[in-house]
């Protein structure tokens, strides 16, 4: 845990080497938009490209993602120049066109001053439709949860998250983690009183042996007691009854 | 030729049980079966002990491999430049009519895989269609259906 200094926006800020620029920047109360990198998943990040900042040292500039650019001793980041604000617009235009509804990306749009991209929306022949095609879905349900259900799926414009031969996954287990870490809100998920349906697959709800709340997916309790060797008695509780 | 368990079973027994031999399963199952089929995936999955959607992934990524059956002959229409100035298009409309097929997919009775490409290097007889390695320059759409036909 070698400590480093460097400048971020001209305040001298103290971090550890290595660990990215973005959550340095974050420490210090600093604001960077991003969107697929997520500080959970250590595969994530880098594919968004809406968290671009300046890095200068010495005499040259780069302009990095930085979400996986490592802090170094002596390097100077600037977060809201002209320039990144330039080619952070142009990024943002093209997320707008691939996911034109989600309000997410909107937002973000909007505060660089687009509302409408000046280029084709009618997007690819994807299912999900704000999907931006980060990969941070897939990433999670490998690297988080530990199933794999997901995978991204094709190439070029049509690529995009999906299950195994687009049909319910026998290895999903429903536990939503996918949907609430997309930073668009693609993936679709609809939780009924007693069954919750992600991916196409409809689960089983174990409901609460005090106040009958559904809480979790039957095949998420049974990976969790299967992986962890919890106490299958754990799961007849909601989080509130226990 | 049939897909049969014993046959994917065959294939999957080439090559070590490692990761790497994934892509040549692929492969194979592609040359053997002219397609990659949701069974061979599955049981390689099973085998190797590696999740399907990685697998699948990668099926779904490589050109090389297709998920559904190829015809028996490939048919490029070259949509580069030259030909496209040409009227390539026409002449993809006219294979899809006739053939009843559209692009990038395989006529019902197999025999056709109709794909889209964009140059084939031959833009002096523009437009240009590839069947298997013939091929048909200065096509018309009014005629390549003709040319087709003699490829059974």
């Amino acid at each position: 845990m070698k400590k480093v200094k460097i400048v971020i926006n001209g305040k001298t800020v103290e971090g550890v080497q290595d660990q990215s620029v973005l959550s340095l920047a974050r420490e210090n109360g600093m604001y960077i938009p991003s969107l697929c990198y997520n500080a959970e998943v250590q595969s994530s990040g880098g594919s968004c490209r809406v968290c671009l900042v300046e890095v200068h040292q010495g005499k040259s500039m780069r302009v990095v993602t930085s979400c996986n650019y490592p802090v170094r001793e002596g390097i100077e980041v600037k977060t809201d120049t002209e320039f990144v604000r330039k080619i952070r617009k142009g990024v943002l235009e093209l997320l707008l066109c691939r996911a034109p509804e989600s309000s997410e990306i909107k937002e973000l749009a909007a505060r660089d001053g687009i509302t409408e991209p000046r280029f084709f929306t009618d997007g690819p022949d994807v299912h999900l439709k704000n999907c931006i095609a980060c990969s941070l879905c897939t990433q999670v349900c490998e690297d988080v949860v530990g199933v794999s259900a997901i995978s991204m799926v094709n190439r070029g414009r049509e690529k995009q998250p999906a299950a195994p031969y687009m049909k319910a996954s026998n290895a999903c287990i429903g536990c939503g983690a996918c949907a609430y870490a997309c930073p668009t809100g693609a993936i679709e998920m609809t939780d009924t009183p007693d069954a919750r349906t992600i991916w196409g697959k409809t689960f089983e709800m174990q409901k609460c042996s005090v106040c009958s709340t559904p809480f979790i997916p039957k095949e998420q309790a049974e990976w969790i007691i299967k992986t962890t060797g919890k106490d299958r008695a754990f799961f007849e509780k909601c989080p509130t009854h226990r | 030729m049939d897909v049969t368990i014993a046959k994917v079973d065959e294939i999957i027994g080439r090559y070590g049980k490692t990761e790497e031999s994934i892509l040549a399963v692929l492969q194979d199952f592609q040359r053997e079966f002219r397609y990659v089929p949701e069974e061979g995936m599955k049981r390689l999955a099973g085998v190797l002990d590696v999740p399907e959607s990685r697998i699948y992934a990668m099926g779904t990524f490589y050109k090389a491999l297709s998920l559904e059956p190829r015809g028996k002959h490939t048919v490029k229409v070259c949509m580069g430049t030259a030909c496209h100035l040409k009227g390539a298009n026409q002449i993809l409309e006219a294979i899809e009519r006739g053939f009843s097929v559209k692009r990038n997919h395989t006529t019902k009775d197999k025999n056709f895989t109709v794909e889209s490409v964009n140059c084939v290097g031959a833009c002096a007889m523009a437009p240009v269609i590839v069947v298997d390695e013939d091929y048909h320059g200065h096509a018309r759409s009014s005629k390549v259906v003709d040319i087709l036909k003699k490829y059974n």
